[in-house]
Formats: structure tokens, C-alpha cells, sequence
């Protein structure tokens, strides 16, 4: 049911990442005309959910544009790679959430997006429940 | 238009409800009126002050004018403030053979200002019939000036312009950055600008991001084991909070206590006063009843001190608390706690609130029913573990995870009271449990 025509995936991802573990992925768009295509941004990252405002920070973070007018073809699978940091790690709290995520961002023409994500899991902490003050 | 600029979107779970590139055009307008205003003014400014004024100083040619009328200008009242002034000569000078006579001449601006006296003296120190030295244009001779000079305070009038400019080049060079960048791009260029640490203050952040350093913890040797760890709170503060508030409220209800006792004394009770400030009155004194505790307890139980043997802590690890209580006291129980919460900020309207939740807490240490004597105080030594599967703290804008050691105590005759530790947990490496 998935008709995005963009495809992410990461190579064999384990059950959980651990801090420098090395991540690798591709994606590649299909069914987009390569001259409609203005960039593509490629992020690892992490981001906060729950019931603060959101905060997010980049680990990783590559933008492909078009070289000299020429377009790049992203019919054919773009690499990446990047060695996981220490910190911060996954966290299912309550009240404040910490997701990891590889984000793939293609902008089109006519400031049209397509946006993918992967979400991935660092380290081993496990959920945490309320405790009695 | 609607295909290129959305006015609103669907909520999200980013909470956005409004359309960004309408957002985006919004403050560039707003940012690009304060730019225009701020460069029209300044213009206007320069037009009519830094121009003619250096032009007058630096390229005006000197010559020999003779004063043939003097008077007193009198200017447009403006608002309040009355009528302005400013000294006007008749003069005439003779270039290149050919005689010029002005009016109205004195200085290149030609403002006017409301001190009468001032004006009137200048007026009166020039005499008609006499020459005097005069500047004169020399593209334009017949602009003719008779004192140089710049007009200093008028200067500072200028910053207004420029903060224009400034607040709006600045808003407008942000918006431009963010428009058409994803929040991602818009991350990155934040954390390389907020790498550029001159003092490399944020080394250990390197390590572990987002982990907050341990500075203020490290900074302090104790005498019994590596680190004193310092308190979350200083009680001098919260001390001196409690008695603003205090003295706020009560100074406030006072007078309408005083209202209320009046109107009794003369016989004729003012019972909606009396009712309608009973509760304040009972907030008053809860304020100061618990004034009063909170002097009890920091005056009372002596400080609390507490050591610990390495620090940042790491999960699975064991390390020793060294714990000191001072005071004369008879304790009912001494507790050290080793407590986790979560703490997030948001937003509520106008309000900036903030939410916490205890996810981890463990009795490190207790003892009960004994004596501290003043002068003698209590000591021991207890082990903290933080679980091996542990959250590490970690500090960002709105969310936080932190750590802390709590000292509870239980004291006969006394309040409770409790003392909060701040502690820093690195991350688990982890690497034998994937």
C-alpha cells in the first residue's frame, strides 16, 4: 500500500544499534523525473516526543543537489553511512521520548517535499515506568 | 496563489498548525517594515543632519559676511511643548565680485529648538552692521552658514534608525535563511554555529552530546572522598523568595485589613470587606506559617553535606556517598535517596509550564532514631548504584533527564525537610548486551 516513490531502508538492521556501531542504508526515488528534482537531503538524527516541546538535534547530515545543472539520478541507490554517537540514547519515558530516525527529505519543484523515515533504536534502555515520589 | 502558499495547514504531530511559507512571509514583512522604516529614517536623517553638517565643516569656503538683520525665528508649536526657536540673521557677503544677501542664515540645519533664552543670546551676540567670518557653499554660494560645527547629542538620535535597521536586517537575513530549509538543514547550521565555542567549554559534550557536563560538580573537592556535590537549590534563595512573597501579600492585605477594622471600630462593619478578604487573609498566613518553617528548618537542622568518590556516575557501577549532618538535633530518621526524573517544558498560551515525573528512586542509606550534638556532626558512609540498564541524564532545550541524590530528614519537634543532590549518569556503553 506503500506508493511513495521514495525508498528507504537500512542495511540489515539489528534489533538495536549500540553507540559506535556503524549505520548504513539507501534509498532511491523512482518515478520522478530526475529534472524535477531540486536536492535531497539525507539526516540522521534524534528528536523528543511527549509532552514537551519537540527538540531535535543532526548527527548526520548530507545534502545532494544537482552538480553544474546536471541532475543526479536517483533512480540508482544512494549510499550512506555514519558511525552511531554515545549519546543520547533511545528512551520510551514518560513524558519525554527520545527517537533515533534516518530522514530522507527530496524537494521537488515547485516547493513540493517527499519525506521518508527510517526509525531505528540506539542502545538498551528499557521503557520506564512511575515511580512514587 | 493557493498552489505555492498555503495559509493553513492540518495539525501535525509537530503542533504546527499554520502553513510555513505563510509563517515565513509574515516575518519577512514584519522584519522588512522595520528594515524600510529603519533605512527611511535613517536617510532622512542624514539628508537633512550628517550631510549638510560635514559638507559645512569640511568643504564650505570662508569669507567675511556683514550682519544686516537679526531676529529671533520663532517655529511651529509642536504637540505640548510650545514654540521652538532659533537665532535668523540677515546677511551679505560679496564672492568672486558678485554680492549675495540671505536671510534667515545662522547654522547648515537650520533647527529649532524650545530654549528661548539660548536662542535670544545667540541673537544678541551678533551686531547688526558688524562682519563677522561665514562659510559659504562653494558649488552653491548662496547657502552660506555663519558657525561650523557638529551637533552632538542630536547624533545619538540616529541609533533609533539604525536599531530599525538592525532588528529588521537581522530578522529579515534569519527568515531568508530558513526559508525553503528543511528543519534538519536548519539544525545543522545551529550546532555548527554553536560549536564555534572560542573557550572550548563544551569538550566533554563532544563525547557524550547531550549529556550535560559535570562542572559544576566536579569543581568542588571534598574532604572525604573526591567531590562535595552541591545543592540544587541554595537555601539563602529559596529563604529570601519566601519572604518577598511574603511581605508582598501580606503588605497588600494589610490595608484592607486595616479598611476592615476601621470600619468596625466606628461602628458600622463593613461585612463584604470582612468576608471578601477573609481568604486572602488566610493565604497570609499560610505564607507566613510556612515562612516561618522554612526559617526553622535552614536555621535549625545545619547544613547537609554529601561526598561521592568519582563522578559522572556510570551504570552497573558502585561508588561511595560520604554523608554529613550538622545541627542539634534529635532525628527520627536520616534517608538518602538516589532518585531519576523527567522534566519537560512546554507551552500553554502565554505560559511556559513545566512537568515532571519520578521514573527511578532507591533508598541508599537510613538511620533512625538518634541524636546529632551541636558541633558533632552526624557522619557516615553509604554505596550508590545506578541500575546498569539506567537512562543516562540528558539535557536538551525542552526535555531533560536527570539524576540527583535526596536527603530526606525526619526530625522530632521539626518540619521535614530534604536537600536535593545534583548528579550527572553517562550513558552504558552497552556494547555486551546488543
Amino acid at each position: 500500500m506503500n506508493s511513495s516513490p521514495l525508498r528507504l531502508q537500512l542495511d540489515d538492521p539489528p534489533a538495536v544499534y549500540q553507540p559506535g556501531n556503524m549505520l548504513t542504508g539507501q534509498f532511491c526515488l523512482e518515478g520522478v523525473t530526475p529534472a524535477d528534482i531540486r536536492a535531497v537531503e539525507v539526516s540522521v538524527l534524534w528528536n523528543t516526543e511527549g509532552k514537551g516541546e519537540q527538540d531535535m538535534s543532526v548527527h548526520y547530515f548530507e545534502r545532494i543537489e544537482p552538480q553544474n545543472g546536471d541532475p543526479v539520478d536517483f533512480r540508482q541507490p544512494q549510499r550512506f553511512r555514519t558511525v552511531l554517537p554515545n549519546s543520547p540514547l533511545s528512551y520510551d519515558g514518560l513524558i519525554v521520548k527520545i527517537n533515533w530516525l534516518v530522514r530522507v527529505r527530496v524537494f521537488l519543484a515547485r516547493g513540493k517535499e517527499i519525506v521518508s523515515e527510517a526509525p531505528f533504536w540506539l542502545g538498551t534502555v528499557p521503557r520506564a515506568s512511575e515511580v512514587a515520589p | 496563489m493557493s498552489r505555492f502558499i498555503r495559509l493553513y495547514e492540518k495539525k501535525r504531530g509537530d503542533r504546527r498548525t499554520g502553513s510555513k511559507a505563510f509563517g515565513n512571509l509574515g516575518e519577512a514583512l514584519f522584519f522588512g517594515f522595520f528594515f524600510v522604516i529603519g533605512c527611511a529614517a535613517f536617510a532622512f536623517m542624514f539628508w537633512m543632519l550628517l550631510w549638510p553638517e560635514w559638507r559645512a565643516n569640511r568643504q564650505f569656503a570662508e569669507t567675511t559676511a556683514t550682519i544686516e538683520d537679526r531676529t529671533l525665528g520663532v517655529g511651529a508649536a509642536s504637540g505640548d511643548s510650545g514654540p521652538t526657536y532659533r537665532p535668523e540673521f540677515r546677511i551679505r557677503y560679496t564672492i568672486d565680485g558678485k554680492t549675495y544677501t540671505q536671510d534667515k542664515v545662522y547654522a547648515v540645519t537650520g533647527i529649532y529648538s524650545d530654549d528661548k533664552q539660548i536662542a535670544q543670546a545667540t541673537v544678541d551676540s551678533f551686531q547688526v552692521g558688524q562682519e563677522y567670518p561665514c562659510w559659504y557653499d562653494p558649488i552653491n554660494p548662496e547657502r552660506v552658514v555663519l558657525v561650523r560645527g557638529y551637533s552632538g547629542w542630536l547624533y545619538l538620535f540616529l541609533l533609533i534608525p539604525l536599531s530599525f535597521i538592525v532588528i529588521g536586517a537581522g530578522g529579515l537575513i534569519y527568515t531568508l535563511l530558513r526559508w525553503n530549509t528543511s528543519a534538519e538543514r536548519q539544525a545543522v547550521l545551529t550546532q555548527r554555529a554553536a560549536k564555534l565555542d572560542l573557550f572550548d567549554l563544551d569538550r566533554a559534550n563532544r563525547e557524550y552530546p547531550t549529556v550535560p557536563a559535570d562542572v559544576n560538580v566536579t569543581n568542588s573537592p571534598g574532604t572525604t572522598l573526591a567531590y562535595r556535590l552541591p545543592m540544587v537549590a541554595s537555601t539563602g534563595w529559596t529563604l529570601f523568595a519566601v519572604a518577598l512573597a511574603c511581605v508582598f501579600w501580606n503588605g497588600i492585605i494589610a490595608i484592607f485589613v486595616t479598611m476592615a477594622i476601621r470600619s468596625i471600630a466606628r461602628g458600622e462593619p463593613d461585612w463584604f470587606l470582612v468576608v471578601f478578604v477573609t481568604p486572602f487573609v488566610a493565604i497570609g498566613v499560610s505564607l507566613v506559617v510556612y515562612f516561618v518553617r522554612e526559617v526553622l528548618v535552614h536555621t535549625g537542622v545545619g547544613p547537609t553535606r554529601l561526598e561521592i568518590s568519582a563522578h559522572p556516575l556510570a551504570p552497573g557501577e558502585c561508588y561511595d556517598a560520604y554523608l554529613s549532618q550538622a545541627g542539634r538535633l534529635t532525628m527520627n530518621s536520616l534517608e538518602v535517596w538516589l532518585a531519576c526524573e523527567e522534566k519537560a517544558t512546554y507551552r500553554q498560551g502565554t505560559d511556559t509550564r513545566t512537568e515532571t515525573r519520578q521514573v527511578y528512586l532507591e533508598r541508599c542509606f537510613v538511620r533512625e532514631g538518634f541524636e546529632i550534638h551541636q558541633g558533632l556532626p552526624f557522619e557516615s558512609r553509604c554505596q550508590v548504584r545506578v541500575p546498569e540498564q539506567a537512562m543516562h541524564s540528558f539535557r536538551a532545550d525542552h526535555n531533560e533527564v536527570r539524576w540527583k541524590l535526596v536527603v530526606k530528614g525526619s526530625v522530632a519537634g521539626w518540619p521535614d525537610y530534604s536537600r536535593e543532590f545534583q548528579i550527572v549518569v553517562n550513558p552504558n556503553d552497552g556494547h555486551d548486551q546488543a
